[in-house]
């Protein structure tokens, strides 16, 4: 069990999924299919708790993160150390989870890499998550 | 982040759950800016809207969004799609054309106006210090460092969900303070188109903090059109000031560095890119969309020429416009040139990968190359069609 602090909640919500750490900025146009959910490295992203340090390149983007929900390969929750307009808008717009961790980021990704199969646990309205 | 009653109103869902929602989005966008209160704008301008790059989770998103009722309460405008409204151009693929429609059905649902062009300060100046919502890089360069209007680089999305509440966060571009130039650059020679495109994608290239240009003698809005365009392109410079362009009072000054540059310098950093003559396969002119003046210019300088080009060439131009040249696409189809209106090569595909392409636009050099993978080289216009322009 290992707590990290949330800088910022952008979308608010519960939620308890397998983390997936992306170690690079993610495009959503061009980089995630939203049909199978998959990103370009065939990581699968729907119902994880989906970790990288931010979002770049087309705001086509938000379709993209919208795209996912609407044909159900939607992340769980969404942690990214900055977050763009081009996320927060498909984020709100899906309803999906979003939360910045800022000091905290380093901690966190190093913690779920070290184990297998690491839990992400956060209940709405709490400024922490939680690694199982 | 400080809001209204009737903000507030809006966002309790008493205006309908779609604009509630769509005020949401602005409202948290903003505050993820550091922004303290909202604006109201006066035009939003929607981009990403060509079926080729948004694809079906832009239409579903689109068609969803009209369904619920959501209806534009500002003036808004589109962008270019990827498809050509004269319906006769033998480049352009058209294998997209139900599900463009589809989109701009949707569109047109919210009451999004059908301008489907880039220039969407040719169908209404803004003003100075006016708040605006825009997509699309090079109408939010001209809106901010030709019209002193304000506003950010807004995605499709957001410009769309701006128009639906009629506000949009008060950050960035929209605040006076940040509107600062830092380097001065002086160029010392007259541009041209060449020379525009050339300067832009320099800026955006090499400048990261917001520029004063001091051009002598005055550039006309042709040339800032493209230099503009360039450096959003490959810097996306929201802002460039001119000085004696820009409108005073719009922009502060605190310059922290100077860069003096002339034409050779220019020409000698770009000279791999730069057309050395002879033979194309497709000449492209109108990025951004020409306007009736600049198209007016090309037709008289083109009917001057009884040779056909020397490769295939694409004029782009705005929908509206198209009606007042529509008899002249006949003649100048006979010398090998199109006219396309509503789109242009970087927001659609073409039927068959071309081979060497000219332009004297940086931005669809920057794009062409680097979205479609084409083998791209930039040539002022006199070059291109041979002619003077």
């Amino acid at each position: 069990m290992k707590r990290i602090r949330i800088d910022k909640i952008i979308v608010d919500g519960n939620c308890r999924a397998e983390a997936l750490v992306v170690d690079h900025k993610i495009s959503f146009f061009g980089e995630v299919d939203p049909r199978t959910g998959r990103t370009v490295e065939g990581y699968y992203i729907g119902g994880k708790a989906l970790i990288f340090p931010g979002t770049r390149g087309s705001t086509v983007g938000t379709y993209i993160v919208y795209g996912l929900k609407y044909y159900g390969h939607a992340p769980a929750c969404i942690i990214v150390y900055d977050a763009e307009p081009i996320l927060i808008a498909g984020a709100v717009l899906a309803d999906i989870p979003l939360f910045i961790v800022k000091e905290e980021y380093e901690e966190l990704v190093g913690h779920v890499k070290s184990g297998e199969h690491a839990i992400i646990l956060h209940r709405r309205g709490e400024e922490v998550l939680v690694i199982e | 982040m400080y809001l209204t009653r009737e903000q507030e109103r809006i966002l309790a869902g008493e205006e309908g759950w779609v604009k509630a929602k769509a005020l949401k989005v602005i409202v948290r966008v903003g505050e993820a800016l550091g922004a303290n209160r909202l604006v109201k704008i006066r035009h939003a301008h929607v981009s990403g809207i060509s079926y080729t790059n948004i694809g079906k989770p832009g239409l579903k998103f689109l068609e969803e969004l009209a369904r619920s009722g959501a209806e534009t309460i500002v003036y808004t405008t589109s962008n270019p799609t990827c498809v050509d409204l004269t319906g006769e151009s033998s480049l352009i693929d058209h294998s997209y054309l139900e599900q463009q429609f589809l989109v701009n059905k949707a569109l047109e649902k919210m009451r999004v106006k059908p301008t489907y062009t880039c220039l969407p300060y040719m169908l209404r100046a803004p003003a100075p210090h006016e708040h605006l919502a825009w997509g699309e890089s090079n109408a939010v360069a001209m809106a901010n460092s030709f019209y002193g209007a304000r506003t950010n680089r807004e995605g499709g999305p957001i410009a769309l969900l701006a128009s639906i509440t009629g506000y949009i966060y008060d950050a960035g571009l929209h605040k006076i303070e940040e509107r600062t130039a830092r380097v001065m650059i002086r160029f010392h020679d007259r541009l041209d188109d060449l020379t525009a495109s050339l300067l832009g994608l320099w800026i955006g290239e090499s400048i990261n903090n917001i520029p004063l240009l001091e051009l002598t003698p005055r550039p006309s809005i042709h040339e800032i059109k493209l230099l503009l365009a360039s450096a959003a392109a490959t810097g996306s410079h929201a802002l460039v000031v001119i000085r004696g362009v820009t409108p005073p009072r719009t922009y502060g000054e605190d310059i922290v560095d100077k860069i003096s540059l002339r034409r050779e310098d220019l020409l000698k950093n770009y000279r791999d890119y730069l057309w050395s003559g002879g033979d194309y396969d497709l000449a492209y002119i109108g990025c951004p969309h020409l306007s009736g003046t600049e198209m007016l210019r090309i037709k008289r300088s083109l009917e001057k020429c009884l040779w056909k080009t020397r490769g295939k060439m694409i004029l782009s131009i705005p929908p509206i416009v198209s009606s007042v040249f529509a008899r002249e696409f006949g003649i100048l189809r006979k010398k090998g040139i199109e006219v396309i209106a509503g789109t242009c090569p970087v927001v659609t595909r073409f039927k068959y990968k071309p081979g060497l392409v000219v332009t004297n636009s940086g931005k669809a050099f920057f794009y062409l190359r680097r979205l479609h993978k084409l083998d791209v080289y930039l040539a002022s216009i006199e070059d291109i069609i041979g002619a003077k322009y």
